[in-house]
């Protein structure tokens, strides 16, 4: 393996890390959506007091859950796609076109990353109701899921070119 | 122009196997640069359409199912299940069928459903000889059943993408008869099958057992009540309910069952973020995909154009009805509810049917679209679960579909079906 | 070139109507050169959203609420002070004088040209407990309001229960008591069906929200001088219309809920709520110093 194909390939490591910490930052953002609603509940029977950040504060809770989550959700390939026309194809030509669709992904989120700092922009003077943050803060997540898609789209995209003689375009076929 | 660009770029990204979501987003954009728009109108849809209060309640009913699920109540479903039907003529289909009726009352989830009983029901069918193709085929068609037996998060979808003034609480209710019926048919299908391959019941275990096992199930079961029955009683709004039915579910089989382990519970969130995510991104870029449709005037467009078919309503809602029943097959429920709805609501609370009763139809028809090819999520997982190709599994699912269909067509033509318990309240 | 508008209302609301004649005059006097397209029942996306797109020139029109146009436009904030205008015909002369223009100068400098100020009415407390006389009435209430500081600390400020909540979630939580009340202008009220679970409406009149039929400045500049004074005039000319649609629409509104077995109070004396709403004054002024001057211009006009 030369150096280069060598170092594509060894950086899915680095990608499942990424990965890891996507959905890890997703748990804990769901798990203090639940807390939180916990507590306004409480707040409003018990203490006869509404915690009025508690539903904004979710809106934005849930933009990360469903961002980060996408962006993992690429790198793990669970995403719902038709792949039955593309399984009708000889087996190179569906390799080019899982390949082409990597590379797709990436441009996307590349195009996201930049349209979510753009937003960013756009955003920093309009504040969230009832938090008092930059709108921004909504956003960032955007961002990050572009970035995200970029790395995990693009890397494997890669490491499906370099090592193109050596995987099967339907893995669970292969096995049957 | 720009909506041919959509409708192409669409086309194509879903036909080379682009995951729907971003064949969604990509059209979008496509078409917000071909009309000159600033391309960060794309995601700026994107996140404003996951950004919607009442979708809140999707992440806690899915957490809710999923706690059930590994905390052990679906087990204890299943065993109550036996002990009550499993004396029929091909008992396990019944357990089955059955099992998911219960268990639909709490994830709302086919996919989880299937899963969950799935895994526990197939390989013991199996076993007792019923044939695999049968034992799929029961389990992935019953499962559409917590698609319309409340709490079901894609009422909520429903209900967000008709605008916001319809009823989550009406919905729920009329979604109860049509689940009966539904399984119903199901079993009546199951049960012919049953006859005809000589398919074995189990033993009747006795009353007190029929008891026991109700006791262990009853408060697991409690989570849907406290879902449903805390936003029917208005005391939480739909949303707190699912946070508190997530909480509940968590107490309970941390506490009381003692049945979930750290590891069940981190499995629990982090599928839960999965699932919520998958479902999201795709809501997300089809309100992109849906706010260029609305700018083309798509609804209207094909409104007048169904209009000039046919004015018989019958006819017009048998079509509204084969049109969902084949975009289903090719795409997933969540997208499709927030797609067609805009365009085929209007038409159909103009010739004078209810939205709830709309939605119902709508969610029932999508539903079979998870059990059919070429996209049928329910069917691959199935078929995973099964360890069964697809194909043979195709092979002897059509009694299956007549019976959903012929709950789908009652649906559609009798209101009362769906109408008659939500008027009771 | 077609014009798009974005109107969140049914297409027979006295804004909807307004909007439509505005099309209709541009049209004319531009000779079909500048056609406009609204699209009502806000299908091209929320209130909030929409003001975005405004902004990114997506939307070439629109008709919105000065509240939330608050979180991006500091100055459209200052309408959303409580009891900030004495009345609907003072609201009138002056937001079409010097006080409609500092504030239209803050939404231009955000991208948004104010073509035509249109009446929403004064907003009042309705629940389903008890007719509100004073502020002590509030007390104890859980009272929904739109998601804004101003709001929260407004009923807080009578010790009510202030629970932002999505406009769609009141009647349920209402008729269940997941809330007591909320708060609303006369058509609101009404459509809502909110009357039918809330029956005490009591007349305090404690917002008075203009809203606004504006253009892009995207859009705007991209027209000729002549084409910016005939859209600028029809937007008058509109304005005018809505609000005499407004006021009937409202007063039939009134009619319909008094049938409906409301009991309407009107409050006497609105010196104790003026007076509670101090704090509100000065937490916000606090927060923005630079609008103390607007504030004053509007509060000193009598
Ligand atoms: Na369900
Ligand atoms: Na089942």
């Amino acid at each position: 393996m030369s150096g280069l194909k060598s170092l594509i390939v060894r950086s899915e490591t680095a990608l499942t890390v990424v990965q890891r910490a996507s959905i890890f930052t997703a748990s804990v953002a769901l798990v203090v959506l639940v807390a939180t609603f916990g507590w306004l509940v409480f707040g409003r029977y018990v203490l006869n007091v509404t915690p009025t950040w508690v539903e904004q504060l979710a809106l934005l809770l849930i933009c990360y859950i469903a961002f980060l989550g996408a962006a993992a959700g690429v790198k793990e390939d669970t995403h719902l796609g038709v792949t039955l026309f593309r399984d009708m194809l000889p087996d190179s030509a569906q390799k080019v076109v899982i390949i082409g669709i990597d590379l797709i992904l990436a441009i996307f989120g590349a195009v996201m990353f930049v349209a979510g700092i753009a937003l960013m922009k756009f955003g920093w003077d309009s504040f969230l109701p009832m938090l008092n943050i930059p709108e921004s803060f909504r956003t960032l997540a955007i961002t990050l899921c572009g970035a995200l898609i970029v790395l995990n789209a693009g890397i494997r995209g890669l490491i499906r070119i370099v090592t193109f003689s050596e995987w099967h375009p339907n893995p669970i076929l292969q096995e049957s | 122009m720009g909506l041919t660009i959509l409708m192409l770029v669409f086309g194509m990204g879903v036909v080379l196997g682009v995951p729907v979501a971003f064949a969604m987003g990509i059209a979008a954009a496509s078409a917000f640069w071909f009309e000159g728009f600033p391309m960060l109108i794309t995601f700026q849809r994107a996140t404003a359409g996951v950004s919607v209060f009442s979708l809140l309640a999707i992440p806690f009913f899915v957490l809710a199912g999923e706690i059930m699920l590994r905390g052990g109540i679906a087990v204890r479903l299943v065993k109550l299940a036996s002990a009550l039907v499993g004396h029929f003529k091909g008992g396990l289909a019944m357990v089955n069928i059955f099992s998911s009726m219960l268990f639909g009352g709490i994830s709302g989830s086919a996919v989880a459903d299937i899963s969950a009983l799935g895994s526990i029901l197939v390989p013991v069918m199996k076993e007792r000889g019923y044939r695999p193709d049968f034992a799929i085929n029961v389990t992935v068609t019953s499962s559409i059943a917590g698609v319309v037996i409340p709490p079901s998060h894609n009422m909520i979808i429903f209900a967000v993408a008709a605008g916001g003034g319809l009823s989550v609480s009406k919905l729920f209710l009329a979604g109860v008869i049509p689940g009966i019926l539904m399984c119903a048919s199901l079993a009546i299908a199951a049960y012919v099958l049953s006859i005809k391959h000589n398919y074995p019941s189990e033993p009747f275990p006795g009353w007190g057992e029929v008891a026991r096992a109700a006791g262990a199930a009853i408060p697991g079961f409690m989570t849907a009540v406290i879902i449903v029955g805390g936003t029917l009683s208005g005391v939480f709004t739909v949303t707190e309910s699912g946070a508190f039915g997530a909480i509940y579910a968590l107490l309970l089989t941390t506490f009381f069952y003692r049945s979930l382990s750290w590891k069940a519970f981190v499995l629990s969130v982090t599928g839960t973020v999965r699932t919520t995510a998958m479902v999201m991104i795709l809501i997300a870029f089809a309100s992109s995909f849906a706010y260029l449709l609305a700018l083309y005037q798509v609804p209207e467009r094909l409104s007048n154009t169904l209009v000039t078919v046919s004015d018989n309503p019958i006819v017009i809602l048998l079509m509204i009805n084969v049109i969902l029943l084949l975009l289903g097959m090719i795409m997933d429920m969540a997208a499709l509810i927030l797609i067609c709805t805009p365009i085929f609501l209007p038409i159909a609370v103009g010739l004078g049917m209810d939205p709830t009763q709309f939605g119902i139809m709508m969610l029932m028809n999508l539903g079979l679209g998870l059990c059919t090819p070429p996209v049928g999520t329910c069917l691959f997982v199935g078929c995973a679960v099964g360890n069964i190709k697809i194909e043979e599994a195709l092979k002897t699912i059509w009694p299956f579909y007549l019976a959903i269909l012929g709950a789908l067509i009652l649906v559609t033509y009798v209101p009362a079906v769906s109408l008659w318990l939500p008027s009771l309240f | 070139k077609e014009l798009r508008g974005w109107n969140i209302h049914v297409e027979d609301y006295p804004v909807s109507i307004a909007m439509e004649s505005f099309a209709a005059e541009v049209a004319e006097r531009t000779d079909g050169d500048l056609t406009a397209k609204t699209f009502h029942n806000g299908v091209l996306g929320s209130q909030p959203d929409a003001i975005e797109q405004i902004r990114l020139g997506v939307i070439d029109f629109g008709e919105f609420s000065l509240g939330p146009m608050g979180t991006s436009i500091p100055e459209t904030n200052v309408v959303s002070l409580p009891f900030i205008f004495s009345s609907i015909p003072q609201m009138y002369e002056l937001m079409d004088g010097e006080v409609g223009d500092a504030i239209g100068a803050g939404m231009i400098e955000r991208g948004i040209v104010p073509l035509g100020w249109y009446d929403a009415g004064a907003r009042s407390f309705y629940n389903s407990v008890r007719p509100i006389n004073t502020p002590a009435d509030v007390e104890g209430l859980k009272i929904r309001v739109m998601n804004n500081d101003l709001f929260v600390s407004m009923v807080e400020s009578m010790d009510g229960n202030a629970t932002p909540m999505a406009f769609a979630e009141v009647y349920q939580s209402i008729q269940t008591g997941v809330v007591d009340g909320a708060e609303n202008n006369p058509p609101s009220y009404e459509s809502t069906s909110h009357f039918e679970v809330a029956s005490y409406y009591s007349l305090t009149e404690h917002l008075i929200i203009p809203e606004c039929l504006c253009m892009s400045k995207v859009s705007w500049d991209k027209l000729t001088p002549d084409q910016q004074t005939i859209v600028m005039e029809a937007g008058r000319t509109s304005a005018n219309l809505q609000r005499e649609l407004w006021q009937a629409r409202e007063a039939a509104s009134m009619e319909i809920v008094q049938a409906g077995g409301t009991v309407v109070n009107t409050i006497a004396d609105k010196a104790p709520f003026q007076n509670a709403m101090a704090p509100v004054y000065e937490k916000f002024l606090a927060d923005n110093p630079d609008l103390a001057d607007l504030v004053n211009m509007i509060r000193d006009a009598s």
